[in-house]
Order: C-alpha cells, then sequence, then structure tokens
C-alpha cells in the first residue's frame, strides 16, 4: 500500500516537475512570473486529446509538445518581446501573461466550450505487480517519461552548445548577444522548450483527471514546485516537483484529501520562512 | 570618403534627455592601437557600447566600408568584439563555458580547440583553472579571461574598455605586451583607459574624449608632450 502511494505521488510530482522546470526556466532568462504557462498546458492537453483517440499516446504526446512549444513561442514573439525589448519592469509582463492566460482561456471556452472532456482509457486499469504491491502502469509510464525528460533537458543545458548559450544569457543577456547570439531566438528556443515540456504535463495531467478550459490553474502547484526548489534551478524544480507530489499524495491518502492543498501551501510558507532561496537556491548561484 | 578602416562621424549617443556623445569623429587603420582618454563621465564607455552595437546611435560609423549595425550579435559577425569595463564575464559558468561562448558563432571545431591554445599559450594561468568557475578566478585572472573570451570570436577589431582596471603594476605591463601582441596579428585595437600615460606609450593615435566631444586628436607621442594633457591626465 505504502509503495504504491509512494509511486503515485512520484508520478503526480514528475508531472509538477514537467511543469516546474518550464516555469522556472522561463523565469530564470527573463526574471518574470509566466502565468501563461498555465494555458499552455491546458491547450496542450486539448492537442492530445485530439490526436490520442486515433493515433496513440505516443503520438499524441510528441504533437502536444511540439504544438505547446509552437504556441508558447508565439505568446513570447506576440505579447512579451515588445516589453522585453524595451527593458519594461518584470511587473508589465507578469500582467501581460496573466492577459495572455485569460484570453487563451476564454478562446477556448468561445470555440470548444466548458465541457469536461476525458481522454481514452491508455492502461486501463493495468498494473505491475512489485515486492507484493500493484503499481499503475499509467503512473510508471509518466514518471519515467517525465523523469527522462528532464534529465535531457539537464544534458542540453550542461553540454550542447545551445545549452551554454542559453546558461549565458541567463547570467548576462546583453554578454551574450556580444558574444554574436541572436537573443531573439535564444528566447525563442528557451519558450519552445518549456511550452513543449507544458505541453507533455498537459497530456498527462488530462490522462490523470480531466480535461477542461480552466485545468492549467494547476500550475500553482508548478510555482510551489519552482520555489521549494529554488527559484530558476532545473535540478531544483525538479525536486520540488516530486517533493509536492509525495506530500499531496501522502496527506491525501493518510490524513484526509481536503487538506491536500491547505497543506501544499502551508508547507510552501513553512519552507520560505526557513529557507528563503528554496531547497537548491542558496548554493546555487548557477542558476538553472 | 577616404578609405580607413574604421571610420566614425557625427556620432550622436543619448540616453533619454542625456546628451552623452556629441557628434563625434575619429578613425582607426588596418592594425593600428588608438587610444581614447578622458576623465569620469566623459562618454568613453558609452562610445565603446555603442561600437559594439548595444547603443542606437545617430551619426555613421563605418567598419571595413561598410555601415556598422547597431545589433549587438550581428556587429561580433562583422568581427567587432567588446571586452567591456568590468569585463562582465559569465560568472556563474566556468573557464571553459566563458571561451566557448567567446566562439559560439563559429562551427570549426578544430580551430577552436587551436584558438583556446592559443590563449593558454597567452595565459598559462587558465588553462589551469579551466573547470573552476570564473567569477571566483582573481581580478587579474578575470581580465585575462575576458581579452581572451573576446579573441575567440576571431575578431578584427578589439575594443577594450579599461582593461588595467584594478590590476597592479606588474599585471598591467604585461597586459600591455599582449595589446601589442595582438595588433602583431592584424588586429585593429581601439582602447579606453584612465591609465593614460602607460595608454598613450602603447598606442599610435589617442583621442581625448571630454563631455563626448573629441577635445584633442593625433599621435600619441605628440599628445604626450601637450602641457593641457600633461597637466590633467599624466600628473604634472
Ligand atoms: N544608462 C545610462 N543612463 C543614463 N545616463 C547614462 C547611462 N550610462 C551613462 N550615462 C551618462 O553618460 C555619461 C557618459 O558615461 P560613460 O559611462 O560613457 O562615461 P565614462 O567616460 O566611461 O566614465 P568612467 O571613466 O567613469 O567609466 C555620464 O554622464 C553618465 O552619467
Ligand atoms: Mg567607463
Amino acid at each position: 500500500m505504502f509503495l504504491q502511494t509512494l509511486v503515485t505521488g512520484l508520478s503526480i510530482g514528475a508531472i509538477y516537475s514537467l511543469m516546474a522546470v518550464g516555469y522556472s526556466l522561463i523565469f530564470s532568462v527573463l526574471s518574470f512570473s509566466n502565468f501563461a504557462h498555465g494555458a499552455v498546458i491546458m491547450l496542450g492537453a486539448y492537442i492530445g486529446l485530439a490526436l490520442a483517440s486515433k493515433l496513440g499516446l505516443g503520438f499524441a504526446l510528441v504533437m502536444s509538445g511540439a504544438g505547446a512549444g509552437v504556441i508558447a513561442m508565439i505568446n513570447e514573439r506576440v505579447a512579451y518581446a515588445a516589453l522585453r525589448r524595451r527593458g519594461a519592469p518584470s511587473l508589465y509582463l507578469m500582467i501581460s501573461a496573466m492577459g495572455c492566460s485569460m484570453f487563451l482561456e476564454n478562446m477556448v471556452y468561445a470555440t470548444i466550450g466548458a465541457r469536461f472532456y476525458a481522454f481514452p482509457e491508455f492502461f486501463g486499469s493495468r498494473t505491475v505487480r512489485l515486492w507484493g504491491s500493484s503499481l499503475s502502469l499509467l503512473d510508471l509510464c509518466a514518471f519515467v517519461i517525465s523523469v527522462t525528460a528532464v534529465f535531457a533537458l539537464h544534458l542540453f543545458i550542461t553540454r550542447t552548445r545551445t545549452g551554454i548559450a542559453i546558461r549565458a544569457g541567463v547570467n548576462d543577456m546583453t554578454m551574450c548577444s556580444l558574444m554574436g547570439v541572436n537573443t531573439d531566438r535564444l528566447i525563442s528556443v528557451v519558450f519552445f522548450i518549456a511550452g513543449a515540456f507544458a505541453g507533455v504535463a498537459g497530456v498527462f495531467l488530462g490522462v490523470r483527471y480531466l480535461v477542461y478550459p480552466t485545468m492549467g490553474w494547476v500550475t500553482n502547484k508548478a510555482y510551489i514546485a519552482a520555489v521549494i526548489g529554488g527559484l530558476g534551478s532545473l535540478p531544483g524544480a525538479m525536486m520540488g516537483g516530486l517533493i509536492l507530489g509525495v506530500l499531496e499524495t501522502l496527506v491525501s491518502t493518510y490524513i484526509s484529501s481536503v487538506m491536500r492543498d491547505v497543506f501544499s501551501f502551508t508547507a510552501l510558507t513553512a519552507l520560505l520562512i526557513c529557507l528563503p532561496d528554496g531547497l537548491m537556491g542558496a548554493e546555487t548561484e548557477d542558476k538553472v | 570618403m577616404s578609405g580607413h578602416y574604421a571610420e566614425i562621424s557625427g556620432l550622436h549617443v543619448y540616453y533619454g534627455n542625456i546628451h552623452a556623445l556629441r557628434g563625434i569623429d575619429m578613425y582607426a587603420d588596418k592594425g593600428e592601437i588608438v587610444s581614447v582618454v578622458g576623465v569620469n563621465g566623459a562618454g568613453k564607455s558609452t562610445l565603446m557600447w555603442t561600437l559594439a552595437g548595444v547603443l542606437p546611435y545617430k551619426g555613421s560609423i563605418k567598419f571595413d566600408g561598410l555601415p556598422l549595425p547597431a545589433r549587438p550579435h550581428e556587429t561580433v559577425a562583422r568581427g567587432v568584439s567588446l571586452v567591456p569595463e568590468r569585463r562582465r564575464l559569465f560568472t556563474a559558468m566556468s573557464v571553459r563555458e566563458n571561451l566557448i561562448m567567446g566562439a559560439i558563432r563559429r562551427n570549426d571545431r578544430d580551430e577552436i580547440e587551436r584558438d583556446m591554445e592559443r590563449c593558454f599559450a597567452l595565459y598559462p594561468v587558465l588553462k589551469e583553472r579551466l573547470s573552476q568557475r570564473s567569477g571566483t578566478l582573481s581580478g587579474g585572472e578575470q581580465q585575462m579571461l575576458a581579452i581572451s573570451r573576446a579573441l575567440m570570436s576571431r575578431p578584427r577589431a578589439l575594443l577594450l574598455d579599461e582593461p588595467s582596471l584594478g590590476l597592479a603594476p606588474k599585471v598591467t605591463e604585461a597586459l600591455f605586451d599582449t595589446i601589442s601582441q595582438i595588433r602583431g596579428d592584424g588586429v585593429t585595437v581601439l582602447m579606453v583607459e584612465q591609465n593614460a600615460y602607460e595608454t598613450m606609450n602603447v598606442s599610435d593615435r589617442c583621442y581625448v574624449l571630454q563631455a563626448g566631444t573629441i577635445a584633442m586628436s593625433g599621435n600619441s607621442s605628440e599628445i604626450m608632450k601637450d602641457p593641457r594633457v600633461r597637466k590633467a591626465y599624466l600628473g604634472d
């Protein structure tokens, strides 16, 4: 029973990580809280929903990732690029992001409607037996894919030339452009990555719960995860997501499901009082 | 127009209402070391950031016969590289990563490795510190890295903004040696310095910048003899 709860928690946590990593990446590059991240997650879920029944989960994940990545990129070009080039304070970017989020949600209300949709059953209630517990195949799948994706992103950021350029941009954007990097293009790449992770997270959320216009509000959890881990740190965002997922699942299983969100926000506040920089924020001056 | 390698004419730069550069005319020939001296706030750094493409300007900046765009990544592509005031290294990244960033536009892996070796020949200490975070280097080491990083783009013109800032006299001397060496490779150097005496010694020509205008210009050796310059900048 405990193992089962733990795996469920890790799987939910891994989905939080997917959301948190993208959110955190954008935060470290542009120093603002991208409140439109949830809307991108939601749109990713709808893309997945449209494709999954005919083409299968794997293809839906890839296309949602790509589609949500492009949406996030367009979002940046349309709503943030002009503000950013003018050197507007980050509050302006944040408000613009809120506007985008409302716009996208209401577009979905107006065109697709407020109905709740469910993904087709992919794994049914298929389970894997391990040490006497039966673990949901869906949970395992979500966990493995999410963790692999975050690990791949970590390798990309630390090993490739584009990754090094992104970290340089986080460190000093003007100097990054003085090295010959087209920073507009670099920021587009960052938004594409963040959007793609959001799209994949959206599909997993939709499969686990339901798809509806305000499903992106769950990104509150991603903000918490990113802050727990230390804003701007990718390994931190990942750890934060996993910890939050596991804690929440333990609380709702062993204490009460009503207490779940009360608990997460209390835990966040307590953590911030004790560790204002989050788990990995303090020692890693090295953001991302 | 005469055929100087780099030619600046009627250059004006504004920060909002502040008129920081007020009609600057300058030139540099290929392989020259040109220095700019001036008191704090004269507009030296503004000039450097403008030439590097960071600040918008009015007037004309021509490099190798073509106008220089006010977009930093395109300026680098044209062969102009800036070592800014206070170095501005990627402090959270390793020495090696800083050097890779310097060559980020290039695709010739082998040549990049060879250029890195060339930097280590110039500054052996960098090789020992390859994986150290650059923010933890000493001031002098940081300056060496900043210059190496700029050289990794294989610039045709190098802009140095106060390279000797905060360095011990010995280190400054070594720095000016390498600047002469870099010029020997055919690179044009434009250098801003507070350290007027050393600068005029190493440079071919010199401009004196005063409140956003060129107050004086000529061969460094002659400028050094000018009594007004001696009084204002050389501490006579
Ligand atoms: N970002 C800015 N916004 C407004 N004014 C600025 C800005 N940067 C510089 N200035 C002004 O422009 C003028 C020239 O500044 P600049 O930094 O070019 O001087 P400098 O010659 O490099 O001085 P220093 O020797 O102290 O480095 C100064 O009067 C300064 O106050
Ligand atoms: Mg200056």
